[in-house]
């Protein structure tokens, strides 16, 4: 341990050198391929321990002392936080790039291209060529995205639910305690509120995501769990979706569909009837559902799951009779769905 | 030279011209993002690629970037601009120059505020291609959940090349509902964004699949950038393709397809090929498969035996590969189709039908009691198209048309030429009396032209040759008849005033004579010996000797161990120095 910690410590050191020293100005491509070489071992560190809160917390210990002597000497220095650490290699990257004594022969050999595609899926140790590769892929990204034509959520956010998966099944793994993966999820997840709608997408994929073990299971039932337990998330999700993606969400998971449900019956109820407008209107103006939107998502719904369409009809037949039982439009939201729903 | 090059040797930094031109493409580039104008990218790309490179020359032949400022006041904004561009960046070779030209303007010791300048202005473009720092929500998360920003762009990448395959994979073009409004549209568009990505390794699973789509419509097909592009790379060799991919590549990229039949003509007849070595070039070009595949494909090909073939009516070498090709392509086709017999026709329009058949039996397919009728036929089929030629000929000295059938028929045997090698291993076992059909097949084989009548000259020759390997090789007497075999080695010289027999056609009756004939091992090797070393044709008889051992290799030759043994002497004979 001690070993461990004397090298994280000199690690973020280097990371300060790479960042403000004109020290870097010596360097040559074998001190920049160790550099990363010991950016990757920092990753490599917080990836085994990042879910054990004994050695994360003399981790962070650690890191909180080197932080501190370090913005002692150096007055711009920004601190490095445990969770830095996990993409240890990137803030190298970053910070060398924004180093005006980095020379030049270290970008040309960072930048380097090969023209030919003799240079086979990215050989994770090569810092040759590094940043050309980046950008191949970010640009390669770019390039096919239009292609993909109305997404169900969009690749970004399939393989962001992915990780987020993943990691959230190491979470769980790590440590007998759920809280510690509950606490995660929201630390994770608070961190967007104002990217709310950005998030969904990727709650939705990572619950589409086809499991082939049980821990995978577990992670998704977890997930689930979590969503029913806040309301204004699931709501969140509900609202900003298209009914598709949340047909198939409900159409794979019997807990989400009972919630889903119960989520469209209440806003249903919540809605009145603007003589105005001649149209249903949702009583409170924060949420975005509107009438027609709610058809869809039932149209959707039923497509996916056939077997619910009798069931969901009957009860809200059941709620039109329990109205007055009238035929006339505007009297009760239920009837009106229903006259909806069999166009 | 291309017209730009031209012009710079004459005029001095022409690029001034230039650079306006491709400042303009540039803003208009990043102004849309439809399909056409990725259209107007890929269709300017090797341009531009030249530009860069000479701007990049140019920059490097100057010290000081503020002079090159102000001899190129727009190069900053140019380059800036096409950084910005995902269709330019995504190409190796242009980003790979865009980025050289990037840090060929950075100063190692700005002498001033304006190379100060551009050195700030150039990291930050560097530092904004290569990070993520400036990206908005997504790649936030990503950072929360510590994964490295090339693992989630690399995976990103690999997800949204297997969701558009999918995607690819589903649409339909249904001919009858025309107002639907077919979706090979979007075929078209996805190929004409693609032109950047052809070298991208991750992306050739997305290549390939749009390669094999089933184009069926006749609006839209693939992207002729994209077909060119394919082009070029597969003749860099820098094309990272599967096996189906590549056929599909062949299929409806004429140019692609000519190149690759050129290559491997010159491959498999290049010095030092051996016969066993050019059935592995053949058979590894996947050429035979796509033949198979794709009837169009087959007649390209042989066109283009054909044309080789009228000029080198001689070569054995690419006889062979002819050969070779044809029995790998009829392979492949027995394994597409449980009767490949009945399509021959569709493959071979112009070759005389009533031979197709015939030829393309394999030789062990047969009973070998019915080989010898089987040739008589054929030899007589051949004879009787020869002779109504000639006498059409004779009778309308300007009909040209009628050596074409003779031509058709001659290629064809010459792709069916394991029959050839059967009537040369039957006439060693032959009597005087049934050789004739024989040898007339042979002698056809090898002299197809009856230019001035010479065909009945070639053929009292044959006979003269197949006589004395007769005797030769019938007769037990110890020592070997010095003169009989000296008159033999002398019709192997070539004649100045006949018509001389090939070389080939002799050598192969001597090998044939030696490894099938009744006398014991020894004695067969020392005439071979003497009669290969002294009219020199060591290597053409090792040749000779190579083929036949491939093919007593294949499955159904009715070789044993006895013979496989004299060939291995024969040899070890003709290589040793005498």
């Amino acid at each position: 341990m001690e070993a461990v910690l004397k090298n994280v410590g000199r690690t973020v050191e280097l990371l300060a050198v790479a960042a403000h020293s004109g020290v870097v100005n010596e360097w040559d491509e074998q001190t920049v391929t160790r550099a990363f070489h010991w950016a990757r071992y920092c990753e490599h560190i917080y990836s085994r321990f990042h879910g054990n809160p004994v050695i994360r917390g003399v981790l962070e210990k650690q890191l909180q002392l080197t932080n501190h002597s370090l913005k002692e000497a150096l007055p711009e220095y920004n601190a490095v936080s445990f969770l830095d650490l996990g993409r240890c290699q990137d803030l190298l990257l970053l910070w060398l790039l924004n180093n005006s004594a980095l020379p030049v022969s270290i970008m040309k050999m960072l930048f380097e291209t090969k023209a030919s595609a003799d240079s086979t899926s990215s050989n994770y140790e090569d810092v040759r060529g590094l940043c050309s590769q980046i950008i191949q892929c970010k640009s390669a990204c770019t390039v096919l995205r239009p292609l993909l034509g109305v997404p169900t959520v969009g690749a970004d956010a399939e393989v962001q639910g992915e990780m987020l998966m993943e990691r959230l099944g190491s979470a769980l793994s790590q440590s007998s305690d759920p809280l510690r993966a509950e606490d995660f999820l929201s630390s994770v997840l608070q961190e967007f509120e104002v990217a709310a709608e950005h998030l969904c997408p990727v709650i939705a994929a990572a619950l589409l995501t086809t499991t082939d073990s049980a821990a995978q299971t577990a992670s998704q039932d977890f997930l689930l769990d979590w969503l029913q337990s806040r309301r204004g998330t699931l709501q969140h999700v509900c609202t900003a979706l298209p009914s598709k993606v949340l047909a198939d969400l409900a159409k794979r998971h019997q807990k989400f569909r009972d919630a889903f449900c119960k989520l469209l019956k209440r806003w249903a109820s919540e809605m009145e009837y603007r003589v105005t407008e001649g149209e249903w209107v949702h009583a409170a103006t924060s949420s975005a559902v509107s009438f027609q939107k709610m058809t869809e998502h039932y149209l959707a719904l039923f497509e996916a799951c056939p077997s619910l369409r009798t069931e969901i009809e009957d009860e809200l037949n059941a709620r039109r009779i329990a109205d007055g039982d009238f035929d006339v439009r505007g009297l009760s939201v239920w009837g009106d769905i229903l006259l909806a729903l069999r166009k | 030279m291309t017209e730009l090059q031209v012009q710079q040797t004459t005029a001095h930094w022409p690029n001034v011209q230039e650079m306006p031109f491709w400042l303009e493409k540039a803003i208009a580039w990043g102004q849309t993002d439809t399909p056409h104008t990725w259209k107007d990218i890929s269709l300017h790309l090797k341009r531009l690629r030249d530009f860069l490179q000479q701007l990049l020359t140019e920059i490097s032949s100057v010290s000081s970037t503020t002079e090159t400022l102000n001899r190129l006041p727009l190069l900053g904004q140019l380059l800036g601009r096409l950084c910005w561009n995902p269709h330019v960046t995504a190409e190796g070779a242009s980003r790979g120059l865009l980025l050289q030209c990037l840090l060929a303007l950075y100063s190692e010791h700005p002498s001033n505020a304006v190379e100060g300048k551009a050195n700030q202005w150039i990291q930050k473009v560097l530092c904004h291609l290569a990070t993520d720092e400036e990206d908005g929500a997504a790649v936030a998360l990503m950072k929360h959940l510590a994964v490295p920003t090339k693992e989630y762009h690399l995976n990103v990448l690999k997800k949204m090349v297997t969701r558009i395959q999918e995607s690819i994979g589903n649409s339909q073009c249904s001919v009858s509902s025309t107002n639907k409004g077919c979706s090979c549209g979007s075929v078209w568009a996805a190929s004409e964004a693609c032109v950047p990505l052809i070298t991208c390794p991750e992306a050739s699973p997305l290549i390939g699949a749009l390669l094999q789509q089933q184009m069926t419509c006749i609006r839209e097909g693939l992207s002729e950038n994209f077909l060119g592009a394919l082009h070029s790379a597969y003749s860099r060799c820098d094309l990272l393709l599967d096996e189906q991919a590549v056929v599909s590549l062949w299929y409806q990229s004429l140019p692609s397809l000519e190149e690759a039949v050129l290559n491997l003509l010159a491959s498999a007849t290049a010095a030092g090929s051996t016969p066993s070595k050019v059935e592995e070039q053949v058979s590894k070009s996947l050429l035979p498969k796509a033949c198979a595949q794709h009837c169009s494909v087959f007649l390209v090909v042989n066109d283009i035996f054909r044309t080789v073939l009228k000029q080198t009516e001689r070569n054995e070498r690419v006889k062979n590969v002819f050969q070779t090709f044809t029995k790998c392509f009829f392979m492949e086709l027995s394994r597409l189709q449980p009767q490949p017999s009945a399509s021959l026709k569709a493959f071979f329009p112009q070759s005389p039908p009533s031979l197709l058949i015939p030829l393309f039996t394999m030789p062990s397919e047969m009973p070998q009691e019915s080989l010898k009728n089987h040739l008589m036929w054929v030899s007589s089929s051949l004879q009787r198209l020869t002779e109504e030629e000639e006498d059409e000929e004779d009778s309308d000295s300007g009909n040209i048309r009628g050596n074409h059938k003779v031509f058709e028929a001659w290629f064809l045997l010459v792709q069916c030429a394991y029959w050839v090698q059967v009537a040369v291993q039957l006439l060693v076992t032959s009597g005087p009396e049934d050789c004739g059909p024989l040898l007339w097949l042979l002698t056809f084989y090898h002299h197809p032209t009856n230019r001035w009548h010479h065909r009945a000259s070639q053929l009292v020759q044959a006979k003269a040759a197949w006589d004395h390997l007769y005797s030769l090789f019938s007769t037990v007497a110890h020592p070997l008849p010095a003169d009989h075999l000296q008159s033999f080695i002398s019709l192997l010289a070539p004649k100045p005033q006949q018509p001389s027999l090939a070389p080939s056609l002799t050598l192969n009756l001597l090998v044939n004579f030696a490894t099938f004939g009744q006398l014991p091992q020894s004695t067969s090797a020392e005439i071979t010996q003497k009669v290969v070393h002294q009219s020199g044709l060591q290597d053409e008889a090792a040749r000779v000797l190579s083929s036949l051992r491939l093919r007593l290799n294949d499955r159904g030759s009715f070789a044993n161990d006895r013979v496989h043994l004299r060939i291995e002497e024969l040899h070890n004979t003709i290589k040793k120095p005498m």
